[in-house]
């Protein structure tokens, strides 16, 4: 579980190790990367409007 | 190099021909408020990190052409993926762009902060005028394009401030807080003066907020830069800032001329006197789409001057000043004009470039069509 979410933040970022996406390809679940995806867009949503709130208070 | 140094001295001439504001020719204005400065600080430091990038990568892509090129036997490495430099090249970008936000942010907050002015004046876009209204002071009045005809027909030398001069300029306190609401009445248009940093769209039905607290008297100018129709380069934004008890005698007397206006819709007028005011209301208004001798613009603005249909059917002339022709560009001036402007107007037309019809039209019964 802790290597899906490492993919995703790496895929959010834009950079990932080769031998990490073999790995992911092979071994992983759609589904396992599909539902992180969503649940860390809404954390990256949520402070990104908790440093807006920041700046704008 | 010389067809180079022939475009370096096209655009300093272009850039030197019309001085809009107090710019240099190659830079923006610095202004004259603090949110001027402070926009003129955050361009500068954005353009010099720009500068120190601009150096570094393209010094980087440079010296490797040149330190190890083919020539010198250099071989190329061959590799898929770097981890660490995609990262970094990542990462630097992303944090010179956060500490470039930083300082954009608090500038942009400041320009929205239009709470506790001193004074409100709303901006109404017209085409193609602009119009400022004095909220809560009683005063409105509409600014004009002050460039005589003469000169846009190119039959007078240009002068000084060609296309960038009105009638009458917005008038404005220093050191205060003004806060500017605008808003048009017909298309986009928007007000802009670079001296102040302010440049704000003008929407129909919407009313946007800005503020500028000007530091040194003096007048400033612009332009409306959304492209609004066929006179869109000749409503021109004029702001005169001045001493509070110069601004404090200006508005009293603003004041007292709009009584005075109000009081004379009920008299009686003469002819002469209308016909006065109708040829000065018609200069600035009309004459932009009809011509200054009447003679119009053919098909979509028609002629006046000769139009017998027009002189024998003075309700119509009426009709068609107050409330415009559906379905034509005539629009309608009951809100742009006073009863005793519109009077004058119409008189003027009957009694001008020939027509001898002898018409008197009185404000007052102009006034009962727009009040019934």
């Amino acid at each position: 579980m802790w290597d899906v979410v490492k993919s995703v933040l790496a895929a959010f970022f834009g950079v990932q190790q080769d031998q990490r996406r073999r790995k992911d390809f092979e071994q992983g679940k759609p589904g396992a990367f599909i539902i992180v995806g969503i649940l860390l867009a809404l954390v990256m949503v949520a402070i990104v409007f908790a440093i807006a709130r920041m700046a704008a208070g | 190099m010389r067809k180079m140094f022939a475009l370096a001295a096209l655009l300093a001439g272009l850039s030197g021909q019309f001085p809009i504001s107090h710019a240099t020719d190659w830079n923006m204005p610095v202004g004259v408020s603090q949110v001027s400065r402070d926009v003129y600080d955050l361009h500068m430091i954005i353009f010099w990190i720009c500068v120190v990038i601009g150096i570094v990568v393209f010094g980087v892509m440079f010296y490797s052409l040149f330190r190890y090129r083919r020539s010198k036997g250099a071989k190329a490495a061959q590799f898929h993926e770097h981890t660490t430099v995609e990262v970094l090249w990542t990462a630097i970008p992303f944090l010179i762009l956060v500490a470039m936000a930083i300082p954009a942010t608090a500038t942009l907050k400041n320009m929205y902060d239009a709470s506790e002015a001193d004074y409100d004046v709303m901006i109404t876009g017209h085409q193609w005028r602009w119009q400022y209204d004095y909220m809560g002071e009683g005063v409105t009045f509409f600014s004009n394009l002050g460039t005589p005809r003469e000169q846009i027909a190119g039959t007078e030398e240009k002068g000084e401030h060609y296309l960038l001069e009105v009638d009458e300029p917005l008038v404005l306190p220093i050191n205060r807080k003004i806060r500017l609401l605008t808003t048009s009445a017909d298309v986009i248009h928007s007000w802009w003066v670079p001296d102040l940093a302010v440049k704000k769209d003008a929407i129909p039905g919407f009313v946007n907020e800005s503020w500028t607290r000007i530091d040194e008297p003096g007048i400033y100018r612009g332009q409306c830069t959304e492209l609004c129709g066929k006179d869109h380069g000749f409503m021109p934004v004029v702001v005169h800032a001045m001493e509070q008890e110069q601004f404090d005698a200006w508005l009293e007397e603003r004041r007292q001329a709009a009584a005075a206006d109000a009081g004379g819709v009920d008299r009686e007028w003469e002819l002469a006197e209308l016909v006065e005011r109708g040829e000065k209301v018609y200069a600035t208004i009309c004459a932009a789409c009809h011509q200054a001798e009447g003679q119009g613009l053919p098909p979509t603005f028609p002629a006046l001057a000769g139009n017998q249909a027009l002189m024998d059917d003075l309700e119509h002339h009426i009709d068609a000043v107050v409330n415009g022709v559906s379905g034509s560009a005539m629009a309608s001036f009951s809100g742009t004009l006073n009863p005793i402007d519109i009077a004058a107007v119409i008189t003027f037309e009957r009694n001008a470039w020939g027509h001898e019809t002898g018409d008197v039209v009185q404000p007052a019964d102009i006034q009962a069509l727009l009040s019934p």
